[in-house]
Formats: C-alpha cells, sequence, structure tokens
C-alpha cells in the first residue's frame, strides 16, 4: 500500500483548519476570566428576591428571566414528538411488546400508580419552592404511564383525544400566559399577578401557572413517545 | 470525606463507560447505561445541583433505558421473522 496516494489535499486542508480552530480556542479558553462571567449569575440571585419572592432561584431563571428559552424548548420537545408520530403512527393493529403476564407486577401497578402521579403533580406544583419542576413532574408521570404499559400489556390503552386535548391546550395556554404579559406587564412574560412571600405554595406571581403548563405538556408528550414506542405491529 | 467519595465515582463512571461501548451483548451495555445514569445522580447532587439530579434520575436511569431496550428488542423482532 503506497501511502504518499492516500494522503489528500482535502485531508491537509482540514486538519489544518481543525489545529488553528484548535489554537482558537485554547487562547481563548486559557485567557478566560471567571470571575467577570460571573457577575450575571449574582446579579440574578440579587434581584430574584425582589422581583419573584421565589425560594428556588434556578426555577425562576427558567421561567421567568428566560421565559422566551423555556418556550424553545417547549416547541423543540413537540416538533421532535410529532416526527416520532409520523414515523411510527401509521399502522392499524398494534400490540404490546411485552406479552408475559406477571402477576406481581399487575397487583403492584394498582397501588403504586396513583402515588406516582400524585407525586409527579406534586413535584410540578411545589417547582417554586424545592428541586424539580415542570419538565422534571412530566415526566415522573410519563414514567407511572410506562409502568401501567409494562404491567397490563393490552388492557390499557390511552385515550389519545384526551392526550390531544391536554397538550395542545397547555402550549395555548402558555402561550397566552406570555402575551398576557406583554399587555398587563413589561414583557413578554413579565408578571402580573401578586408575588406573595417567600415559601407560600401560592407565591412567585407567574412560575407556578406556567410550570402547570409545562408540565401538563410534557407529561402528555413523554406518554405519547412510550406509547409510540411500546406498541408495534401485530406480526403474526 | 466528600471528596473520596466523588473521585470513586468518577473512577466508576469511567470503568463503566468503558465497559458499556465494549461490551458485546448490546442489552447488557443498555442496562450497564442505566447504572451509569444512576451513578451520574450521586453525582450530579454532591455537586448541588438537584434539579439536574431529578432529571437524570428519570430520564437516563428511567425512560431512556426503556426506549432503548424496546428499540433493542423491535429489531431484534424483526430479524427473526425474517
Amino acid at each position: 500500500m503506497n501511502l504518499k496516494k492516500e494522503i489528500r489535499i482535502e485531508t491537509i486542508v482540514v486538519s489544518l483548519v481543525i489545529s488553528l480552530m484548535t489554537i482558537l480556542l485554547l487562547s481563548i479558553l486559557l485567557n478566560f476570566d471567571v470571575s467577570t462571567t460571573n457577575s450575571l449569575g449574582s446579579e440574578l440571585l440579587n434581584i430574584n428576591e425582589s422581583t419573584t419572592q421565589s425560594a428556588n432561584a434556578v426555577t425562576s431563571v427558567v421561567t421567568y428571566f428566560r421565559g422566551f428559552d423555556t418556550l424553545g424548548e417547549v416547541t423543540i420537545l413537540f416538533l421532535s414528538i410529532f416526527g416520532i408520530s409520523l414515523g411510527l403512527d401509521n399502522m392499524n393493529k398494534k400490540s404490546n411488546i411485552f406479552s408475559y403476564e406477571n402477576r406481581l407486577l399487575k397487583i403492584g401497578v394498582e397501588v403504586l400508580f396513583p402515588l406516582i402521579i400524585l407525586f409527579g403533580f406534586y413535584i410540578i406544583i411545589h417547582g417554586h419552592l424545592s428541586p424539580g419542576g415542570g419538565f422534571q413532574g412530566g415526566v415522573i408521570i410519563a414514567s407511572g404511564f410506562l409502568l401501567m404499559f409494562l404491567a397490563k400489556n393490552d388492557d390499557f390503552r390511552l385515550n389519545h383525544k384526551i392526550i390531544t386535548l391536554c397538550e395542545s391546550f397547555s402550549g395555548a395556554g402558555f402561550i397566552l400566559v406570555g402575551i398576557l404579559g406583554v399587555l398587563l406587564a413589561d414583557r413578554f412574560f413579565g408578571n402580573f399577578l401578586p408575588l406573595g412571600s417567600v415559601g407560600d405554595l401560592f407565591s412567585g406571581g407567574l412560575i407556578p401557572l406556567i410550570y402547570i403548563f409545562v408540565g401538563i405538556k410534557v407529561s402528555a408528550e413523554i406518554t405519547a413517545l412510550v406509547e409510540y414506542f411500546i406498541r408495534i405491529k401485530d406480526v403474526g | 470525606m466528600i471528596g473520596l467519595i466523588i473521585i470513586s465515582i468518577f473512577i466508576t463512571l469511567i470503568t463503566l463507560s468503558i465497559f458499556i461501548i465494549a461490551n458485546r451483548e448490546l442489552s447488557h451495555s443498555v442496562i450497564l447505561f442505566m447504572g451509569f445514569g444512576l451513578g451520574s445522580v450521586i453525582l450530579f447532587f454532591l455537586f448541588s445541583a438537584p434539579d439536574v439530579a431529578l432529571t437524570e434520575a428519570v430520564i437516563g436511569t428511567g425512560v431512556s433505558g426503556v426506549v432503548l431496550l424496546v428499540t433493542l428488542l423491535q429489531i431484534r423482532g424483526r430479524e427473526l421473522k425474517k
């Protein structure tokens, strides 16, 4: 094998560009001063108490200071689930991929399913007080439905009308809250509700409302995703 | 003490990831991947990021593992039918 023939001009150009970019990146990273960039975080922490009255500063950044970014994330999740449903939902007769009967799982899920759903709603509603929030609670609810799919093979079917209604109404409500912020307050996702005091359940202004919408939307989407993956086409 | 725990979890996670990549049986590496998620949950919690730890516990350990396993089963079922 002749090594000289294998090396092409494109390879040399690409490796030169990559090494140049590595040198540039290293020069930026080595001169990076951490103390100057930390100012934004401490600034947000300073004004968090007076503007949102939320005990969890992370949620106030996610929903209040950067509410528009959360809207983008929810849109990305919706589009990915939409693509998956386009690809996997064109089959008429579907059955569960796990076709075994497990009595222990079947009886245990009767006890566990309401508790998991309750825990998910707890995480959603207490997003401004404790760690967690809309996304985490929504996925916990979806994992409860996943356990239901595993335990009851074909007996448990989702009502897709209810899922579609939940998903679309919560998405529309999320955007409506943002537009109400433009009309009644200063900006998109501006706060127009009374703030309350730190640590109360009804505090934080807009944060619990936004998180309830995000939680319902995420739980409906992830539940539909899990169902699309678990139900397969009946080959036999 | 916490530093020792963090270093030992780091070493465990690196060895686990080598096992995940090098494993011949794909279903075994999915199970090991869920174990990797569990280790990183402890790590996130020790680095005082409980929000990320909660997300990783549900997504990385629960839903993504089941979705990967189901995809594997579907691929195997189609290969067996052919």
